[in-house]
């Protein structure tokens, strides 16, 4: 698989403290990375390090396999996750000037921020002033000045902040769409949640070091417990339970059903459910992976200890 | 480049389509045109003309068959007081009683030689002190003439060369060997020397408020992703001097309209008081042949001399050129600086060091003033962060050219220092957000490669 961004051993150094030591990873093309890591881990000197905004004290980034410089400007878009336009100006002015700090002409960014204007229903936004919206109309201002040059990377930094369901939702859906149009997209997030539901990989940074790093669904497989989740009509289910299962916890469901979570050595299913069918009936019965959130906790912590 | 000229371009028409340029651009000619105007209007309105009528006793007196008024006739009318004349003190007093007049000046006569014995003013109400001091000084001078006249029997001409001696002081400067005298090129220089120190506060400020607001409002991370965060920095430094430019000539442009308007509706509010006070009195008999407006073309004519001394191509150019680079040199420091402050803290610690040559080079100005080739101006001049100011205060007495060109290549090079450390504050400070810097910090990025 193709890279579109290579972090090689950087380091950066901020007066007496590290801020990001000799971390390295790929970010695939065409992928949503997901960059995670607790406050003041290093993530936004990282982002600020992709963006060109400062550089790298050591190692070096590579964009599409040429060392990271101001030609690549154009095809990277960021959203901050503190945002902020300039509140005297128009609204139309403010993105039309972003727009051509990024490249783009004129004639074009007007053409391109008309299309996103009547795609998000705010043409009547154009010559009002920033202050005069609220802060999430501010932010969908924002959000179409990320993305209004197409670029191939975007980087978006907690997106979904103050955002309402509603509008955090269409946000969702029009990352998607430019991932689906080919756009890389790094992702950064405290909610493990969204993480799970759009990610296709992620790196955890914590205390500036890269402490895991993987594809999501392989790094579930790899924090998985081998645990299962069995829900049964019958709650005397301890007798059945064969050599090296462990029963972990049994809970009365609805309906007088019983849900087991059972630990079961890897092969040892068949044998289990085949003891287990004999006197009882099975409803459910299902792996139990742990959720990003499990994993970032004890991850972290393991990493602080 | 291209996006450099992207960001002057904004920079430029936000602010020039701000309403305070607008109020400052409109304000600042009225504000000018009242300060020249309104004293001129002030003085007019207020002032009272005093009628005095002089009751000369001397005139009785017979010296060598002659009958000759020492004092009769003699007093020149102007804005201020207009004189008659009287033979009777009681007549006089009588008038002064029925109010038709402000005062009566009785010039009291005795044998002696001069025969006069005493000046005594009736008055009903006090009269100015600028009244008073106009008839003691006319009294003083006539009485002189008289007495040289009559006494020492010098003629007309003899007893002007006496009063007004056509002596020319002229200082040459041995460095420049052009011409000079002060007193106009002192105010002159004051007031260049003001306006400079006026305009890179303004405008250093606008630039260090600029970077502030881009910081707080956080646009600067997307700014900063954008182009190179220097190219920010020069684009509001570049931008700030045009507007400077622009405001300064519209300034000009529209004090001179104004004052043109002006001078249309009432022309005599500009001409100089000199000019209309003296004139003499047409209610005068026997009026001297002496010509006391003779003093009025010599002044006029000296100042003229003075301006001519002036180079005044020069003083525009190089106010221009100083303007830019005091401008440029502060400007750059002041955007530093609006890195580094946070909106809601004391940020004394940070705009001080900036502002305090500044002041230093105001403060020092009496002195530059009163010796204009002394040491203290001589190096305020040449010191890059004082220069812009003091330079200005020094340029109309006349600089050799090596002191100038010293002064401004050291000036130049301060501004490629300044602007080197300042885009390396800038670059830092803007990200960093949150905690109250110390210079201590700050020194610390320098260290670092």
């Amino acid at each position: 698989m193709e890279n579109i961004l290579e972090i090689k051993s950087v380091t950066k150094n901020y007066s007496s403290k590290k801020a990001i030591d000799n971390v390295s990873f790929d970010v695939p093309k065409g992928e949503v990375f997901g960059l995670l890591g607790p406050n003041g881990a290093g993530k936004t000197t990282l982002i600020r390090m992709i963006n060109q905004i400062t550089m790298p004290d050591e190692g070096e980034i590579l964009f599409e396999n040429e060392i990271l410089s101001e030609k690549h400007i154009p095809f990277v878009g960021y959203l901050p996750e503190e945002r902020g336009l300039y509140k005297k100006m128009k609204v139309g002015e403010v993105a039309l000037y972003l727009a051509e700090l990024k490249g783009l002409k004129g004639i074009e960014a007007r053409q391109r921020l008309d299309a996103w204007f009547e795609k998000f229903e705010i043409t009547e936004w154009w010559n009002k002033k920033v202050e005069e919206l609220s802060k999430g109309m501010q932010q969908k201002v924002q959000f179409i000045t990320t993305v209004l040059h197409n670029p191939r990377l975007l980087i978006f930094d907690e997106p979904f902040s103050g955002f309402d369901p509603l509008n955090a939702n269409l946000l969702k859906q029009e990352i998607l769409s430019l991932k689906e149009n080919g756009a890389t997209i790094i992702f950064s997030t405290h909610n493990m949640a969204s993480v799970e539901e759009i990610c296709d990989r992620i790196v955890l940074i914590n205390s500036a070091h890269n402490i895991l790093s993987g594809s999501v669904k392989e790094i579930k497989q790899r924090f998985k417990t081998n645990e299962y989740e069995m829900i049964t009509t019958s709650s005397e289910i301890e007798h059945l339970i064969t050599e090296g299962v462990i029963l972990k916890s049994k809970k009365q469901g609805k309906d007088s059903q019983t849900i087991s979570v059972l630990q079961i050595p890897q092969g040892k299913n068949a044998e289990l459910l085949s003891s287990i069918l004999k006197e009882t009936e099975i409803i459910s019965y299902k792996e139990i992976l742990p959720t990003m959130n499990d994993i970032f906790i004890h991850t972290v912590k393991t990493n602080n200890k | 480049m291209n996006k450099l000229w992207i960001i002057i371009k904004r920079e430029y028409l936000s602010r020039v389509k701000k309403k305070s340029f607008f109020v400052m651009t409109i304000l600042g000619p009225i504000l000018m045109v009242l300060l020249i105007v309104l004293p001129v209007l002030l003085q007019k309105s207020t002032q009272k003309n005093y009628n005095i009528i002089v009751v000369d006793e001397t005139q009785k007196t017979v010296i060598e068959g002659d009958t000759i008024s020492f004092f009769a006739g003699k007093y020149k009318s102007n804005d201020v007081l207009t004189f008659q004349y009287s033979k009777s003190v009681e007549e006089s007093q009588q008038l002064l009683k029925e109010g038709l007049c402000d005062g009566v000046l009785e010039i009291v006569s005795t044998s002696d030689n001069p025969p006069i014995k005493a000046f005594l003013f009736h008055g009903e109400t006090e009269i100015s002190l600028d009244a008073t001091t106009e008839i003691k000084d006319q009294t003083k001078q006539i009485f002189k003439n008289s007495v040289l006249r009559v006494n020492y029997n010098m003629s007309e001409q003899d007893i002007k060369v006496v009063n007004d001696p056509k002596i020319g002081f002229y200082t040459k400067n041995i460095d420049t060997g052009e011409d000079s005298s002060s007193a106009l090129k002192t105010v002159l220089g004051v007031i260049l020397g003001f306006v400079i120190y006026f305009f890179i506060f303004l405008f250093g400020s606008q630039v260090m408020r600029s970077v502030g607001e881009e910081k707080s409002s956080r646009i600067i991370e997307v700014l900063a992703s954008s182009v190179k965060s220097v190219y920010l920095l020069f684009g509001k430094i570049i931008a700030t001097a045009l507007l400077g430019l622009t405001q300064i000539a519209l300034w000009i442009v529209l004090t001179f309209i104004i004052l043109g308007g002006i001078s249309l509706v009432e022309p005599n509010i500009l001409q100089p008081k000199e000019q209309s006070t003296v004139q003499i009195s047409e209610r005068v008999v026997n009026v001297d042949a002496m010509d006391f407006t003779q003093e009025e073309p010599a002044f006029i004519q000296q100042a003229m001399q003075e301006i001519q001394s002036i180079n005044f191509p020069l003083i525009i150019s190089m106010f221009v050129v100083y303007f830019l680079l005091g401008y440029l040199l502060y400007g750059s420091l002041f955007g530093a600086v609006g890195a580094l402050i946070d909106n809601d803290t004391d940020n004394s610690q940070f705009t001080l060091p900036v502002t305090v040559p500044l002041i230093l080079a105001i403060i020092c100005a009496p002195m530059v003033m009163s010796d204009p080739s002394g040491g203290v101006a001589f190096w305020l001049s040449i010191i890059p962060f004082t220069s812009p100011i003091i330079m200005l205060i020094r340029l109309p007495f006349g600089i050799p050219v090596w002191q100038l060109s010293v002064s401004i290549v050291l000036l130049i090079l301060t501004i490629f220092l300044c602007v080197w450390i300042a885009s390396k504050i800038y670059r830092m400070g803007i990200l960093m957000y949150g905690k109250n810097f110390t210079w201590k910090e700050v020194i610390k990025w320098f260290k670092k490669k």
